[in-house]
């Protein structure tokens, strides 16, 4: 918990009058606001469109942002804030002197946006952090509706809240509220009146109208499709079967994920646009990718993507290689127990890009790859409880579950 | 060498100790670049230890941004999900969603009429040229020239402009679907790419005049950040990136999708994978881009942009797998489904997440300044990192 600082001795004045000096003052502030360089997402790409030529948002004494909070006294929140993020900003808060104003843009800080069901990371409205004068909706907003934000914050200012308080609010650690089920039943309630009105008033139209006959809704019909068959598109390099066979002479025990008791044949029935799929046991794991990596008539010295899938009684280590010189993919697949932190070998020594991700693999569903080099989380927090992409994953003070 | 019972210590990543160098006792020191940094082009955290003013190791921090694009992709169904695509990397979000479409059509069989493909191979190309066009101005900027950003921004808004007049969208399109595309184009679709065509060619000219025949920029960036081809491969890097190491791995060349393999373009390799190469293929590859518009636009079928709509999405069981090449490389789509409406499980496989990885690699041995001049070549989106 983050100890509130003390309130600004500059006392407010009512609203109603304000002296020639704080009319100065507010209008000069209005004036010259100096944004923070702070874009975490796709909002950010909008901000920059608004600084651009076409929209220029000089215009409104808006001058050049500044990188360090110590030159600013704005903070555009363009993009998500997730929990990671939600200390560091109010740091940059607390670095900004006073006055200090807080745009939120775009849905995420408003509310969370399309992140506020399911996600576990997402702070839900980051006037939870820190407190928020102009609020712009879009997802993301119009550079126009930036520069709208920004007239509204520049009256504000003018307005006397140049005098805003340094109060701000500790990161919201209590279970979240799911307003959405809250406002269920007072809506319902609210409903039936309507409807209970409305009612009322067809009454009072059929009295007050006795020739109106009604009105036959028109529908527009949208133009009607024809289904398109697919394109094959074979897949390059080495034929699958061809491919299954070298793997066969060094591997007999070899599985094929949704083929049950493989054979040759069955995987020439396949066709071409199919992808090898094998399922190795954990001893073999290893000296399989090795293979698969050093062997002349495969090379497949890509890794695409390193992968788990929990299936509730069990996990499957996905891996994803591709051979750039000749063309041909594989998917190699192994079964791991369901335990609380399952074992298997690393790849880090053979692809570099293993590395990471093995981490995120490990971040996310707790399997623990022997022999890496250096397994951390990769994005969530050291002390984030559980891995979230588990299925048996619950966490009632972070995630809104969705109610349909 | 710090104790280990330092409070500076705690602070570190495990194995990142500090040594003296020196002989006069001068020691190594750390310093935190980000999460909210200018070049780090969103929340990316790197922490640098350096050597005096040379770059000895670089550590990077992510999850600053992670959102659970993948665990909320299990509660919505398939097509929902291609709208969180967008905001993975929102400077390719045409072809992201393409992505998820495509693995979307072969699981269920869905083909897409040929105006539907041309569509998508002209729209996915726009956003390619888009998302290049932002990248060399903030290059520009990230370097010290603001003016290169106002010049990439003004050619961007026209394209941009075409995709508001497209979808209703500026950066987050959710346009197309499995079977083709949310709507038709506009009647004015065809002359406003014809147009904005010409006004690129003049455009790209002028920026070779602004930075790719500068001194300063060649000086900055020949020769620095070099990354050799097999520890390009090694770490997966793929698009712009790897090609500069001369990794010849283009999706639209490699294994073809939609209709990319009628038009004729060429996939520009670099030579010493240093960041001028990195540079200058991405420069190349918006002429390519423009290449391909031109033939597109030169035969434009008439025919319906989609194909029948189905009742539901009800994806049969099994895993199925689609990559595409979005400007920043190889985007895939893995999703496993149990026959229902929902995603068992769906990832996404995110181009800049590897081409990151290899920054330490990149920047060891090099100066701090030109850590800036790295990241901003490798042109990484943060929220496709993290997710």
């Amino acid at each position: 918990m983050i100890p509130e600082p003390p309130k600004s001795p500059i006392p407010v004045l009512p609203n109603t009058m304000m002296n020639p000096v704080d009319w100065v003052v507010g209008w000069a502030r209005a004036n010259s606001l100096w944004p923070l360089v702070f874009g975490t997402s796709c909002c950010a790409i909008e901000m920059m469109a608004t600084a651009s030529s076409d929209n220029d948002w000089a215009r409104f004494g808006l001058e050049v942002a500044r990188a360090s909070p110590r030159q600013a006294d704005l903070i555009i929140l363009a993009g998500t804030i997730v929990e990671k993020m939600g200390s560091r900003l109010i740091t940059l808060y607390e670095q900004m002197p006073g006055p200090k104003y807080v745009i939120a843009m775009g849905a995420c800080t408003i509310s969370g946006g399309p992140f506020y069901y399911d996600s576990y990371s997402v702070i839900k409205g980051a006037d939870r952090l820190i407190p928020v004068d102009v609020y712009v909706p879009g997802c993301p907003p119009r550079p126009e509706a930036l520069l709208y934000g920004v007239m509204k914050l520049q009256e504000l200012i003018r307005k006397g809240a140049w005098r805003n308080s340094l109060t701000h609010k500790p990161i919201y650690r209590e279970p979240i509220s799911d307003l959405m089920t809250k406002c269920a039943a007072d809506w319902e309630e609210k409903e039936k009146k309507k409807q209970e009105e409305m009612k009322e008033a067809q009454e009072r139209f059929k009295v007050e109208n006795p020739d109106y006959k009604g009105y036959v809704i028109k529908r527009v019909v949208g133009p009607k499709f024809e289904e398109v068959a697919p394109t094959p598109r074979p897949e390059r390099g080495l034929p699958q079967v061809e491919l299954f066979n070298i793997l066969l002479e060094k591997f007999p025990a070899l599985g094929v994920y949704s083929v049950p008791e493989v054979t040759r044949e069955k995987i020439a029935e396949l066709g071409n646009q199919y992808v090898l799929d094998v399922v190795v046991s954990r001893e073999d794991y290893l000296p399989l990718i090795r293979f698969l990596q050093s062997d002349e008539r495969l090379r497949m010295n890509y890794l695409i993507e390193l992968t788990a899938v929990d299936w509730k009684d069990h996990f499957d280590v996905i891996v994803h290689l591709l051979s750039i010189d000749k063309g041909h993919k594989i998917f190699v697949r192994c079964s791991l127990p369901h335990d609380e932190h399952p074992e298997i070998e690393s790849l880090s020594d053979l692809y570099a890009g293993a590395n990471w991700h093995e981490r995120e693999t490990y971040d996310f569903f707790g399997i623990q790859f022997k022999g890496h080099p250096d397994l951390r989380r990769m994005f969530l927090e050291d002390d984030f409880p559980g891995h979230p992409l588990r299925k048996d994953f619950v966490d009632p003070s972070r995630v809104v579950v969705r109610p349909y | 060498m710090i104790k280990a019972d330092s409070k500076l210590l705690s602070t570190l990543p495990p194995g990142f100790a500090l040594h003296d160098t020196g002989e006069d006792g001068s020691q190594e020191y750390f310093l935190n670049m980000g999460p909210q940094h200018p070049s780090t082009h969103g929340v990316l955290k790197l922490v640098v230890k350096l050597d005096g003013e040379k770059v000895v190791e670089v550590v990077p921090h992510l999850g600053f941004i992670h959102r659970a694009i993948e665990k909320m992709g299990e509660n919505e169904s398939f097509v929902q999900y291609i709208h969180l695509t967008d905001r993975m990397d929102y400077l390719s979000s045409h072809i992201n969603n393409l992505c998820v479409c495509m693995a979307i059509e072969k699981a269920m069989g869905i083909g897409v009429p040929e105006r539907g493909e041309y569509i998508r191979v002209m729209v996915s190309e726009l956003q390619r040229i888009q998302s290049h066009l932002l990248w060399w101005g903030s290059f520009g900027m990230d370097l010290g020239a603001v003016s290169t950003f106002l010049y990439g921004f003004k050619e961007r808004e026209k394209i941009t402009a075409l995709f508001e007049e497209l979808c209703g969208a500026r950066l987050t399109m959710n346009f197309f679907r499995p079977g083709g595309s949310n709507s038709d184009v506009p009647e004015t679709f065809l002359p406003r790419v014809k147009e904005i065509i010409q006004d690129l060619k003049f455009a790209l000219d002028e920026f070779d005049a602004l930075l790719t025949k500068n001194p300063i920029i060649i000086e900055r960036t020949r020769g620095v950040g070099i990354l050799p081809k097999e520890r390009a491969i090694s770490y997966g890097c793929s698009g712009p990136v790897a090609r500069a190491s001369g990794v010849d791995l283009d999706v639209r060349k490699h294994s073809p999708y939609s209709v990319y393999d009628r038009f004729e373009f060429d996939v520009p390799l670099g030579k010493n994978g240093d960041c001028y190469d990195r540079y200058w293929v991405r420069m190349e590859e918006m002429r390519q881009s423009i290449r391909i518009l031109e033939q597109a636009s030169a035969h434009f079928p008439p025919d319906p942009y989609r194909s029948k709509e189905k009742p539901n999405y009800k994806v049969p069981a099994g895993s199925y797998f689609a990559s595409v090449e979005t400007a920043r490389g190889l985007f895939c789509t893995y999703m496993v489904s149990e026959n229902a409406m929902k995603p068992y499980r769906i990832k996404s496989r995110s181009p800049n997440f590897s081409n990151l990885s290899a920054i330490n690699e990149m920047s060891a041995g090099g100066k701090i300044a030109d850590l800036v001049t790295i990241l901003s070549t490798l042109d990484i989106i943060v929220p496709d990192i993290d997710r």
